[in-house]
């Protein structure tokens, strides 16, 4: 950030009598910015096309009364949440019930920092990129906790309780599947990881196609993330069914919408986790973007990894109509007895297929055969 | 659990995982499986023996009260007074719609076939005094007045017939001598005999 300063300070002659770090801070305040109204854009059309998806699929037609075809709804479901009474019950603990959203969307909303949107969009390439989702997305554990325990009632308690234990269930498979990617890229900043896709074998110079190991890793990440992001087949936490509305039964209004915007960026941070991660992140297939000019090169990448990562939400909800939720038992078993142990076969695989060839996967060896 | 079940579990998650994704895939594709009414602007096809609301044609009522001994939520109230030409006149008829289980029973029973079913089912309303449908819509006690105003007319004349009868054939004692008292007398008694209804209100007859 503070180069991208310096460079618009040598661009901009006017800008000479500014102290750098003004600069450098109202850069930050202005890529914040514009990356919490993307996100909270997603997060809106996001909700409308998941009650879409869920109309078709159920054989309904879903919203489509506010505006042409429905398309204003989340809108409207914007404006109610923000104009609805913030209700905060008379024995809650007021501290921690005013907190716990904040806690569950910075959680989700920091992740959005190191998402490579493309070849030089990126608020913060930070050399620890995967690291650092994986740890700031715990923080939705506090929140989640918080507002389970805070609020005082049995059902958001249990909500709560199941969440900090499929959260910190998950968080291991979902990072022992990523670190594939790490090991074939040499390094967890995502640009690194999402470059080493790149070259002239376009499609197959996916970590996904890189060799077999791999492959089962996406599979295993993307399960695992379903279920450390509270998505349906898994999201016990606010099991409708049994719990009313889990840990957020008692929140109203804009506290509400802080947790339900946040279930959406983290539905998005899972998809772009997985589009860099295995499926060649912003990479334009047969074609270099990064010596393209910077504005073409840049909007091109974009386009890519938003259609990638777009396609992964659309199959998040896809399964999320489909699978009906897990019992407790079941999605602990999941974890521990399927998902851990497989994501440590595929980690020994991934490491011994890269010391035994060389750091080559299959489509590299077949395209070398060719010349 | 052997290997070979841990295995056939995963391949079994996967298979059933994809088949199922398979058919809400399908679903999703294909517009034609919508099966939404969109309401207010389409509409199902009634039934031709569609139990709707209650509508009694008032014109063929008989005021037998066959509907308000059937029906068991009590839910039709009526009363009637005798008119002058011996036949019962509705003072009121209502049907409170709002407490109505649309069973049917005083459409199955009504004799003249004046109750019906209609096909209507929309009445939303905030109070529920709107649910309750009068079917005479004058005011009871108006009908009440009219009749017995009418029945002591049909009595004056009656008496005055009698007495040009008694006029000219003084042996003719039980012809009009019956109407003459029934006429006087079911001005009097008009609103007490068909009290029918649940609410028998002061009658109006001491106008003659």
């Amino acid at each position: 950030m503070e180069a991208l300063a310096k460079s618009l300070v040598n661009a901009v002659p006017l800008l000479a009598g500014v102290p750098l770090w003004a600069v450098t801070l109202l850069l930050m305040v202005v890529v914040a910015v514009v990356i919490l109204v993307f996100a909270l854009t997603f997060e809106g059309v996001g909700s409308l096309v998941l009650r879409k998806v869920a109309g078709d699929i159920q054989a309904r037609i879903g919203p489509n009364r506010v505006g042409p075809n429905g398309i204003l709804q989340f809108l409207a479901d914007g404006v109610k949440l923000v104009l609805k009474e913030d209700i905060i019950p008379a024995n809650a603990d007021r501290l921690l019930f005013q907190l716990a959203p904040y806690f569950v969307f910075v959680g989700s909303f920091a992740a959005f920092v190191v998402v490579p949107f493309g070849v030089g969009l990126i608020a913060a390439d930070l050399n620890i990129g995967i690291y650092y989702v994986m740890a700031v997305t715990s923080l939705v554990v506090v929140g989640v906790l918080l507002a389970g325990w805070s609020s005082n009632n049995k059902w958001a308690l249990l909500g709560g309780m199941r969440a900090a234990a499929q959260i910190v269930s998950y968080e291991i498979p979902v990072g022992m599947a990523l670190i594939p990617a790490v090991l074939i890229a040499g390094s967890l900043s995502l640009q690194d990881i999402v470059r080493s896709q790149g070259g002239l074998l376009g499609v197959f110079g996916w970590n996904l196609f890189h060799n077999p190991f791999t492959f089962f890793s996406f599979f295993l990440y993307f399960t695992a993330a379903q279920a450390e992001t509270n998505q349906t087949p898994f999201d016990l936490p606010e099991a409708e069914s049994e719990l009313v509305s889990g840990y957020n039964v008692e929140y109203s209004g804009i506290r509400f919408g802080f947790f339900f915007l946040a279930e959406f960026g983290d539905m998005f941070i899972v998809a772009a986790l997985a589009t860099a991660c295995f499926l060649g992140g912003w990479n334009v297939p047969f074609f270099n973007a990064d010596t393209l000019p910077w504005i073409w090169g840049n909007l091109l990448s974009l386009g890519v990894f938003l259609t990638k990562a777009f396609a992964m939400v659309l199959i998040m909800m896809w399964v999320r109509w489909t699978l009906p939720r897990l019992r407790v038992d079941q999605l602990m078993r999941m974890s521990w007895k399927y998902l851990v142990p497989l994501t440590f076969v595929n980690l020994l695989g991934v490491s011994l297929w890269l010391l035994l060839f060389k750091g080559k996967g299959i489509p590299g060896m077949i395209a070398s055969l060719f010349g | 659990m052997g290997l070979k079940a841990y295995l056939n579990d995963i391949v079994e998650a996967v298979v059933t995982t994809a088949k199922g994704m398979r058919i809400t895939a399908r679903y999703g594709v294909d517009p034609k499986e919508e099966v939404t009414l969109q309401y207010p602007e389409e509409r199902w096809e009634i039934p031709d023996r569609y139990r709707g609301f209650l509508h009694n044609d008032i014109k063929k009522c008989t005021s037998c009260t066959m509907c308000v001994k059937v029906c068991p939520v009590d839910c039709i109230s009526l009363e009637a007074v005798r008119g002058a030409d011996k036949k019962m006149v509705l003072a009121f008829y209502d049907i409170n719609i709002g407490r109505c289980m649309y069973c049917g029973l005083c459409v199955e029973v009504c004799p003249v076939k004046s109750l019906t079913h209609t096909s209507g089912y929309e009445m939303a309303s905030t109070d529920r005094g709107e649910l309750i449908l009068h079917f005479i819509h004058e005011d009871a006690a108006e009908v009440k007045a009219r009749v017995a105003r009418q029945v002591a007319e049909a009595a004056a004349k009656a008496a005055e017939a009698a007495k040009a009868a008694e006029g000219t054939k003084a042996a003719e004692p039980p012809g009009p001598a019956t109407p003459k008292p029934a006429g006087a007398q079911a001005a009097a008694k008009a609103p007490e005999v068909p009290s029918l209804g649940t609410e028998p209100t002061p009658a109006p007859e001491k106008k003659e």
